[in-house]
Order: C-alpha cells, then sequence, then structure tokens
C-alpha cells in the first residue's frame, strides 16, 4: 500500500485582503479543502448527500398469490363501481342536465380524493419501509467501524424527525456532536438516547393505559361478543397511535400489513392461554381467576393488549433497542396488577421490581 | 512483581491500607493513577478530566451525567498536605488564555483531589453519596526509577552499558563510554571524578530523549528531571565498567554503589510507596507519535520503557483480603494519547500499535482479573478534520495552528497561521511499526491548543476533546452506578 508522504497546505486566505505580510509564499498548488460542515444540515433536517449503503432485504417473495387476489379484486370492485357510477351520470344527464351536473362533478370529486388517499397510502408505505431500512442498517453498521455510514444514518434519522417539534432539543444535541470524533456504536447510542428514548416513554405510556383499559372494561362488558370487539379494536388503535408517535403514521394499506400479528394473537387467547409468559399463567390461570372468572379474564385481555403494544413497539422503532433497555410486560402491564381489585394481598405480592 | 522494599515497609503499607479501608466506608476514595512517560500528557490529560467533570462538559458516553444523576462537581482538599497542589488553574489559563501555549513539562510532584456528589441507581438507602478522587501528578522521567528498586549496583551498571551499546545508541553514547575509560573503579574515591562521571552520564541521556531519536528507557528518572535534589549526591554517581566483582571499600566504585543504594532507598522507594502502591484504577498514557516520527528504533524502546515501567504496579481483582490490605488496581486503560493530530480514520491502527506495545502489560492485567481496554485519546482536541484532494488523491487531514518552529518537509511554521497537515498513513500491520525496514514515512506535527468557543452568551463552551468520555466512565463511572 502506498504511503503518501506527509506534507502540510496552506490554507487559502479566507479575507480578500490583497497586501498581507504574512502571505504564503507559494500558492497553494491547486488544491481543495473540503472541511465537514454538514452541521446547519444536520438542524435543518437536511442530510449530506453520502455513500448510500447497499441494503440487503431479506428474501421476499416476488409474487404473493394472496396479494394478487386482493389486488385483482380491487380493480375489478374499481371498475365495477366506476362504469356503475357512470352509467348513472349519463342516465342522469339525459334526464336533467343540471343535476347531472352536478352528479358529474361529485363523482370526479370522488375520483380525485380516491387518487389522493392512494397517493398517501403509496407515501405511509415508503415511509413505513424507510423506517424499516433505518433499523436494519443501524443493526449493521453498529458492529462495523464505518464512522462515515453511521455519521449518516443518525443524519438520516434527524432528518426523519425534522418535522416534528417535540424532538427539536434532541435533534440540536445531536448536531452539537456532529463534529465530534465519536465511535459508531457511542453515535448510534447518543441518538437513540436523545431523539428516541423519549418518544418510547409515550408508547410505553401508551401501551399501558390501553392495556388497563382494556381490563376494566373486559370485567365489565356483559357478554363475550364485547370483549373480542373491544379488545381487538383497542389493540387496533395501540398499532396505529404507536406508529404515528415513531413518525410512520401508516395509511390503510400498511396499517393492515402491521395488523396481521393482531388476528393471530386474538386466535391463540380465547379465554384461555397457554401462555408463553410466567405471567400470563399466574395471573390467567391462578390467583385472578381463582377469584372471579370475568377478573382472570379482564386481566388476561389486558396483558394481550400489552403484548401487541410491545410487539407494534419493536416493529415501528426505527432503531434496534441498544442503548435503551427493551420494555418487558411487567413494565407496561404492572399497573394491572397494582390496581386490579380482589385481594390486595395477592395483588400486592406480584408488585413489579 | 512488584517493588517492595522489605518486611517492615510492607507492614506499613498494609497498615495504612487498612486504616483507609475503614474511613472508605462513609467516605469512599478512588485513587486514580495517571501513568505515562514524559512528554505523554499527563498534565494536560488532568487539567482536561477535572476541567469536563467540574463544568460539566460535552461528556455523552459519561453514564452518570447523561442519566442527570450528578448534583455537584468540585475540587476539594487533597489528602496529603505535604504535596504541592497541582496548578489546575494555572494551566487552564496558559491552554485558554491569549498566549494559548502547552504547559510547561512537569517538575515536581503535585495533586488534585475533586468530590463528585451523585445520587446511585442501585442503592437501598436514598440519598446523595459521594466519591472523592485523588489525582497525582509527578514528572513521567521519574518513572523510570520504579524498575531499579529492584535492581542492584552490578546489575544497573551491566543493563545501562548494554542498553548503550546497542546500535541503535552507540553513536549517542559514545562520549560517554569514551569518558568511562579514564575512569578506574578500584581507583581511589574522588568525588570530582564522581562528578565528571554522572555529567558525561546526563549529558547522554538528555541527548538520548532529543526528539531526532525520542529514546524512552533511561533511568534513574531524577537525572532527567532532578526537581529539588539537583546537585545533591544522592544524583551524583554513574555506571561503571566493574564486571561482576564485588567493589573495593574505598574505591570509587564502593562510592557510587553506596550512593545508588542511597538513591534507592532515600528517593525511589519513598516515591513509589507514597503514590503508587495504593491505586485503584489506573490510565496509562502513551504518547506513540514522536517515537513514530523518530523510527522503529525509537518504537522499541518504548516498548521496553512501558514492559518495564508497567511491572512495577500490583494489578488484579480484589479479593476480600487485598482490598484490605494491599489494594491491587483493578481497571486499567491504555490510551493512545493526542489522537487529535491525525485522521480519525487512523485511530483503529493507533489503537492496534498500542496494543502490540503494551501486549505483556494487557496480558498481566487480564490474566489478573482486571478490566482493561485501549483506546485513541486527545484529552483537548487542538485540530479539527478534513480532507484535502490532492491532484487525484484523497488525504484524510487535520487542521490547526501548528507550534512556531515545527518543520514538515520544506515547510517552517510560525506559530500564528492555519494549516492542514496530512502527516502520513499508519501501517496497516502494527508490526511494521516496530520493523526497522518498515520504510513508514509518518511526520506528526505538534499543534497549539485550540482556541477558546464561546456561546452566544460568552460563557466560555466546554472544551473538545476526542473520547474523554469513554476514558471518564471506564475509570470512575461504574463507582458511580
Amino acid at each position: 500500500m502506498a504511503s503518501n508522504q506527509p506534507r502540510a497546505f496552506r490554507l487559502p486566505p479566507s479575507d480578500a485582503a490583497p497586501a498581507q505580510t504574512a502571505e504564503p509564499r507559494r500558492a497553494p498548488r491547486g488544491v481543495s479543502i473540503a472541511p465537514d460542515t454538514s452541521l446547519e444540515a444536520l438542524l435543518t433536517g437536511e442530510a449530506t448527500p453520502a455513500v448510500a449503503p447497499q441494503v440487503t432485504r431479506p428474501h421476499r417473495r416476488l409474487f404473493g398469490f394472496g396479494r394478487l387476489l386482493v389486488s385483482a379484486l380491487g380493480g375489478l370492485a374499481l371498475i365495477a363501481i366506476g362504469t356503475g357510477i357512470e352509467h348513472y351520470v349519463t342516465t342522469l344527464i339525459d334526464q336533467n342536465a343540471w343535476l347531472g351536473g352536478v352528479a358529474l362533478a361529485l363523482a370526479a370529486i370522488a375520483g380525485l380524493a380516491l387518487l389522493a388517499l392512494f397517493v398517501r397510502e403509496l407515501a405511509a408505505i415508503l415511509r413505513q419501509r424507510r423506517i424499516n431500512a433505518l433499523r436494519e442498517r443501524a443493526l449493521r453498521l453498529s458492529e462495523s467501524r464505518d464512522v462515515a455510514g453511521m455519521a449518516s444514518l443518525v443524519a438520516d434519522l434527524a432528518k426523519l424527525y425534522a418535522h416534528r417539534p417535540d424532538t427539536a432539543r434532541g435533534r440540536a444535541r445531536l448536531a452539537e456532536l456532529h463534529g465530534d470524533v465519536l465511535d459508531p456504536r457511542d453515535r448510534l447510542a447518543v441518538a437513540e438516547r436523545e431523539l428516541v428514548a423519549p418518544l418510547d416513554g409515550q408508547a410505553r405510556a401508551l401501551v399501558a393505559g390501553a392495556a388497563q383499559r382494556v381490563s376494566i372494561v373486559t370485567t365489565l362488558a356483559p357478554r363475550a361478543v364485547f370483549d373480542v370487539l373491544f379488545v381487538a379494536g383497542q389493540s387496533l388503535w395501540v398499532i396505529r397511535r404507536v406508529s404515528e408517535i415513531y413518525g410512520s403514521r401508516p395509511g390503510l394499506i400498511g396499517f393492515l400489513g402491521l395488523a396481521r400479528s393482531v388476528l393471530s394473537h386474538l386466535a391463540i387467547t380465547g379465554g384461555m392461554a397457554v401462555g408463553d409468559s410466567l405471567v400470563q399463567q399466574v395471573l390467567g390461570h391462578g390467583i385472578a381467576s381463582k377469584l372471579s372468572a370475568k377478573l382472570g379474564e379482564g386481566v388476561l385481555n389486558g396483558l394481550l393488549t400489552a403484548r401487541v403494544g410491545l410487539a407494534a413497539i419493536e416493529s415501528c422503532r426505527p432503531l434496534p433497542f441498544a442503548a435503551v433497555a427493551a420494555p418487558k410486560l411487567m413494565d407496561v402491564a404492572g399497573a394491572l396488577l397494582r390496581k386490579s381489585p380482589g385481594a390486595p394481598g395477592e395483588a400486592a405480592a406480584i408488585e413489579p421490581h | 512483581m512488584t517493588a517492595s522494599g522489605g518486611v517492615l515497609d510492607e507492614a506499613v503499607a498494609a497498615a495504612r491500607s487498612l486504616a483507609e479501608a475503614a474511613t472508605g466506608w462513609w467516605s469512599p476514595r478512588l485513587r486514580l493513577g495517571v501513568t505515562g512517560l514524559s512528554r505523554a500528557g499527563k498534565t494536560i490529560f488532568i487539567t482536561a478530566f477535572v476541567q469536563a467533570l467540574v463544568t460539566g462538559g460535552r461528556l455523552p458516553m459519561f453514564a452518570a451525567q447523561t442519566q442527570g444523576r450528578i448534583r455537584r462537581i468540585g475540587l476539594t482538599l487533597q489528602p496529603d498536605d505535604a504535596v504541592p497542589r497541582f496548578a489546575y488553574e494555572e494551566n487552564l489559563v496558559a491552554m485558554s488564555g491569549p498566549q494559548r501555549r502547552w504547559p510547561d513539562s512537569t517538575r515536581r510532584i503535585s495533586e488534585l483531589s475533586i468530590e463528585i456528589e451523585y445520587e446511585s441507581n442501585i442503592s437501598w438507602f436514598g440519598g446523595s453519596r459521594r466519591l472523592t478522587v485523588d489525582i497525582v501528578d509527578y514528572p513521567g522521567e521519574w518513572l523510570l526509577d520504579l524498575p531499579l528498586i529492584e535492581q542492584s549496583y552490578a546489575e544497573f551498571c551491566r543493563t545501562s552499558l548494554e542498553a548503550a551499546r546497542k546500535t541503535g545508541r552507540l553513536a549517542i553514547a559514545t562520549p560517554w563510554l569514551a569518558s568511562l575509560d579514564g575512569l578506574d573503579p578500584k581507583a581511589e574515591a574522588s568525588e570530582t571524578q564522581a562528578i565528571t562521571a554522572a555529567d558525561a552520564f546526563r549529558r547522554y541521556l538528555v541527548a538520548a530523549r532529543a526528539d531526532q531519536h525520542a529514546l524512552s528507557l533511561l533511568p534513574p528518572g531524577r537525572f532527567l528531571m532532578p526537581g529539588d535534589l539537583e546537585g545533591s549526591p544522592a544524583l551524583t554517581f554513574a555506571p561503571l565498567e566493574i564486571g561482576e566483582d564485588t567493589p573495593v571499600p574505598g574505591s570509587l566504585a564502593a562510592l557510587m554503589e553506596s550512593r545508588f543504594e542511597a538513591y534507592k532507598r532515600h528517593v525511589a522507594l519513598p516515591f513509589f510507596r507514597d503514590h503508587f502502591a495504593r491505586l485503584d484504577r489506573q490510565i496509562v498514557l502513551v504518547d506513540l507519535l514522536t517515537p513514530l516520527n523518530a523510527g522503529a528504533a525509537a518504537v522499541a524502546d518504548l516498548e521496553a520503557a512501558l514492559d518495564h515501567v508497567l511491572a512495577a504496579f500490583r494489578v488484579g481483582r480484589n479479593s476480600l483480603l487485598s482490598a484490605l490490605f494491599a489494594p491491587r488496581i483493578d481497571r486499567v486503560l491504555f490510551a493512545a494519547a493526542k489522537a487529535d493530530r491525525l485522521h480519525h480514520t487512523s485511530h483503529d491502527r493507533l489503537e492496534a500499535i498500542l496494543s502490540l506495545l503494551v501486549e505483556r502489560a494487557y496480558r498481566r492485567a487480564s490474566e489478573g482479573g482486571a478490566k482493561t481496554q485501549v483506546l485513541a485519546l486527545a484529552a483537548l482536541r487542538s485540530t479539527r478534520e478534513a480532507t484535502v484532494r490532492d491532484g487525484r488523491a484523497s488525504l484524510p487531514s487535520v487542521i490547526g495552528v501548528p507550534e512556531a518552529g515545527e518543520r514538515i518537509g520544506d515547510e517552517v511554521f510560525d506559530g500564528l497561521v492555519e494549516a492542514a497537515i496530512y502527516p502520513g498513513d499508519l501501517p496497516q500491520d502494527p508490526k511494521a511499526a516496530l520493523d526497522a525496514q518498515g520504510g513508514l514515512d509518518l511526520r506528526f506535527v505538534r499543534f497549539r491548543p485550540p482556541l477558546a468557543e464561546r456561546d452566544a452568551k460568552g460563557k466560555p463552551k466546554p472544551a473538545p476533546h476526542i473520547r474523554l468520555d469513554r476514558a471518564i466512565e471506564f475509570l470512575i463511572g461504574d463507582r458511580l452506578a
């Protein structure tokens, strides 16, 4: 490996004072010096163009037949509705020109609204993909010693949250450290702590609140069908809100992708969870359910919602959990145990930490 | 193996440790050893360390501060009243004032204590706790006396002469070796002869330390930095060609031997016993860049010096008994200092070279159960980074104000103008740094301290650094958990 000769370069004079006694003896020989000045860019949220690393996506089926079916049916439905509306509007124009004109205008507006919805869906899907890509990139870069790559990742993260005023302080702190020499893992830890940790707090509070609500309501609900509906509704709401907190704002289709896990969870529980968590076992079958069957189910449903919320946090978070500890079930569902009515002795015995 | 001065000294040291362990229950003290040869940057590290903690500097990896658990950090009274106080404020003014110069080489020992008031994450009882950190600064040259404590005068003569006759040093040592020919060890002891011999030896040591050779293994340390002992009889001795025979009483060799023993007993041993025998944490600052400038011989000499010096410390995990009577150093940080003189993309290679040089000490520490780490560190960052495009080559460089008189290639700097310096590439394989045929072309330039920045309100901003926060976290972070 060829080693270049050590040498020095005079910096080009910054002010245009012509006759300075301290002029260098020879002019710089055509060198251009580019200091790193993307500090302002980081503050305003525009990342410097860096070498985009190759993102190796996990192998995805290019051609899902289920997806094909849904798309085909959707297209067919659109055609049916479109021709139906067109037929209706043309007959109306024949009958009553003015009303027909109004109907045509309304149909045009509906078409435009559909188009706008479609575009927004697309943007939301792309945004969700961006977040997933960011997470994978962060996982890969934190193992390597690629300082420039990590700096560009952190800049991308700041850009993601550039339009959220509640992240302004975190972004400013991150920008302060931009010129410092930090190892990639340290820089990622600082970014996680400054930008993402406050969002974690909000998400955790949200999930805990939803879990508590679900447990209370399903304890009091008269029929099982209300239980299921309420739990499903709250779970979907939790998923949507958590993804909004982390900046993803899913549209309908993107949201359906996230919500697939909810259905699988609902299918598994159904009153009797062969839970994978000791807490669920103990609570669901043991103590709470001995006191009252409804209470046991209520707490169980609360725990289900909490699990859904934790899964949503993990999939919507733009960075993997490295510097900050991942929330456990006890962290979000601890309130259930403290506030659950019944023998306070048993409830207090399972006090978290 | 640790330096020891006999059973009585050990007993006294054990009693002192026990007393300290007892008082440590309600006011814990942490003795931080800043170890480094001369010009390694100990004074600047201590100043930057204290300043960053006291003024709440930019320390993103210092967990206790980012978690907001620090209540207050301030300077406090030092434990030894007979030791001068570290000139912290004067150093700060020198580095950030209008002259912006580095502090002079340390001439005497000094001490500083800081008190950290914090709240603990894991304590049973709430409320704030205190940790006092004691730091000692001393001339790095005195560190070379530690290996002498275990040597007899005959061994000292033999090792000095062997080292002087090696190819790397022969040219420098020729005047001194020539003067030895005129001395007869068995002749009558004469003070004037002793003085001339000591002077010749000292001139040889000073010449070996100059920048173009940058040698490090130059005991005894007080010859290069006498402190209070300048001109005293304890420093008026030198190695002689005595072979293995015991010196005849009354001869020159006997005089030298008695002075050598006096040096060990009254100068080297108290220094070690008072300041190094009771350390809790250690940071070893190594200036790799000056020896790399000078060549493979200097780097090999640095390796030998570090090996000798670090063998004197008691490193390892503390058991209950050892924590009470003979505390060991349980965390050692090997820091390649002055890392701001090269671009951060070379820091990996710098750390690799340092790992190679301190390999034996590192292994000894890890096997003893101590935690170790190697870092490229700059306690005060005097440069900023840039990429220079020269023709087709893209050179990672640093921009700063080089000291007056520094030269690189044909250019000589005047200490006022900024310049971008490309110091050359470190080798991919760290062994190439020790290889005399390595063909390294490196020139690291000294820079002046950075201009002190002020924020919008006129308050001085925290001083920039490289990885000082990680050093702080490694050295004291777990005691602030």
